[in-house]
């Protein structure tokens, strides 16, 4: 008995997360249609999340493409067919691990970072006062949040695929002994266009996926400090498994 | 005694001693609260609570810890929904407002939070001015004159630049003040404006308290426990006692009162903190 209730706890909990989070998504694109929400906030969370986040990105990116090389060299060095290097690492990077990898990092850095921002302003009744001073925290704080993450993530995973391929091909030259031109010929070769839009698809699903949910935990806490700290494990968390929904539903449709 | 007729004859800090009652009539009620029940899981933290206020009183909302104050004035302001219950706030029915209409009534509406509730990722001079700003109907200079007065007002007038963190505690209760002020709002709520500072510093807010009425011919309904301090400022008193309204009316109605509870916390003077 004690197991099924468990069981029936979970699914409860699981679908209060996901009936929170269809709200909170409701309401942004209430906020949205037609446009009510702040210009000024959105500009200054487009510099926040996409300026700020770029270094790291390149540095995941970069190290994503060079091990993908490496992942591949050796079966490239042996079978001597070193013009696939650069379709396979580029296939690998741009369909699904530059995205991914972009993302988790993105979630960790700009998802929890916006939880916990979120959070603080609850328990310390900020939020309150900007409702009780007449403004509305989606469209002031969320819909601008939604936004940028969606943008930028968007835009970090274009530059992100771009420096994974440098990546590669760096690898490729001072580890592997390919030639760079080798790399870049086996990439344009491969045909990999739709391969880069359907990241570049799964990146703003991403985003937009990771934005909502952080924005959910962030507005929802309670019990001060510590309560901030389990929604911005629970937003970590719960991204990571939405980023991996996506990947799957998005990879199916575009095959 | 009569009641001092401007602000400039009382300095800040200096508390007016002068009958209330000396008081011109008031207006027609503002705030008309019927029947107001509110549970937090299976706890009942209002039970029925009947409350009204005309135009320009000031009330005292007084009561133990944790029976139910400030979600009393949440509840009024439309920040929590009630389970059952009326709330009338300047005429409107609260609790049948659409939200457009409900973002409407709040401008006309302040609300000075207990833990000062600044916005601390802005400076002290865009908390104050945040409010108007959002409103789009002024340009920044008369934002910034409003802003300097408003400040001036609570003895504040060089602050602007600093962030809330800088501040000490009575500086953002100030400061709050200020920016609940912004609008000139009609209706006033004070959430125990002055919990956790010293004797002096309290009745420098209660006589803040007191000016903002005064000037603006604000209704304001103050929370706290202080009610030695209350006296000068307060109209008259409401205690929340056991989720009910306990006591209404005049401190002389209360010493009048035959209820022991009553008695005691006004005899006490200081109502026992949280």
């Amino acid at each position: 008995m004690k197991f099924l209730a468990m069981i029936g706890g979970v699914f409860l909990g699981a679908a209060e997360t996901v009936g929170g989070i269809t709200i909170v998504f409701s309401r942004i694109v209430r906020a949205m249609f037609p446009p009510r929400f702040d210009r000024d906030e959105t500009w200054l969370n487009l510099y926040k999340v996409g300026v700020k986040s770029y270094p790291i990105v390149i540095m995941t990116a970069m190290f994503t493409g060079a091990i993908m090389v490496i992942q591949s060299g050796q079966y490239v060095k042996q079978t001597g067919a070193t013009g696939l290097l650069g379709w396979g690492a580029g296939y690998a990077v741009l369909a699904e691990i530059g995205p991914v990898l972009i993302g988790l990092m993105f979630s960790g850095r700009v998802g929890a970072n916006n939880t916990a921002e979120l959070g603080t302003m609850k328990v310390t009744e900020q939020l309150d006062a900007l409702r009780a001073l007449a403004i509305d925290p989606i469209n002031h704080l969320v819909v601008p949040r939604f936004l940028s993450m969606m943008v930028m993530l968007l835009l970090l995973t274009a530059l992100g695929d771009l420096f994974a391929l440098v990546g590669g091909a760096l690898t490729s030259e001072l580890i592997l002994e390919v030639d760079y031109r080798v790399f870049f010929h086996g990439v344009f070769e491969g045909h990999l266009l739709d391969e880069y839009f359907t990241g570049l698809c799964k990146a703003a699903s991403f985003g937009a996926s990771i934005s909502v949910i952080s924005c959910f935990y962030g507005l929802n806490v309670s019990g001060g400090a510590t309560g901030v700290g389990r929604a911005v494990n629970q937003c970590v968390v719960t991204s990571a498994i939405g980023i991996f929904v996506w990947d799957y539903l998005i990879t199916y449709l575009a095959n | 005694m009569t009641r001092r007729d401007s602000h400039e004859t009382v300095p800040y800090g200096e508390i007016d001693t002068t009958a209330i009652s000396d008081r011109a009539p008031r207006g027609e009620i503002v705030l008309d609260v019927k029947g107001l029940t509110h549970w937090f899981g299976d706890v009942c933290v209002l039970d029925g609570v009947d409350l009204s206020m005309r135009e320009g009183e000031v009330v005292g909302l007084i009561g133990p810890g944790g029976v139910g104050k400030s979600v009393l004035v949440k509840l009024c302001c439309g920040l929590l929904m009630p389970d059952a219950g009326e709330i009338h706030v300047l005429g409107q029915d609260l609790l049948a407002l659409g939200d457009k209409q409900r973002q409407e009534l709040r401008t006309r509406v302040g609300l000075v939070f207990q833990n000062y509730a600044l916005f601390d990722f802005m400076t002290v001079g865009d908390n104050v001015a945040f409010p108007m700003r959002q409103r789009g109907q002024a340009s920044e200079a008369e934002i910034a004159a409003k802003v300097q007065e408003r400040l001036s007002e609570v003895d504040l007038p060089k602050v602007q630049h600093l962030m809330p963190n800088e501040l000490s505690g009575g500086m953002k209760k100030r400061v709050g003040l200020a920016r609940a002020n912004i609008n000139d709002p009609e209706f006033i709520f004070f959430d125990d404006p002055t919990a956790g500072l010293d004797p002096v510093t309290s009745s420098k807010i209660f006589n803040l308290v007191r000016r903002t009425q005064e000037q603006r011919n604000s209704t304001c309904l103050v929370i706290s426990h202080d009610i030695d301090r209350m006296r000068p400022v307060c109209d008259r008193y409401v205690l929340l006692y056991d989720a009910r309204v306990r006591f209404q009316g005049t401190e002389q109605d209360a010493m009048a009162s035959s209820d022991p509870i009553v008695h005691e916390f006004f005899r006490k003077g200081v109502v026992g903190r949280t």
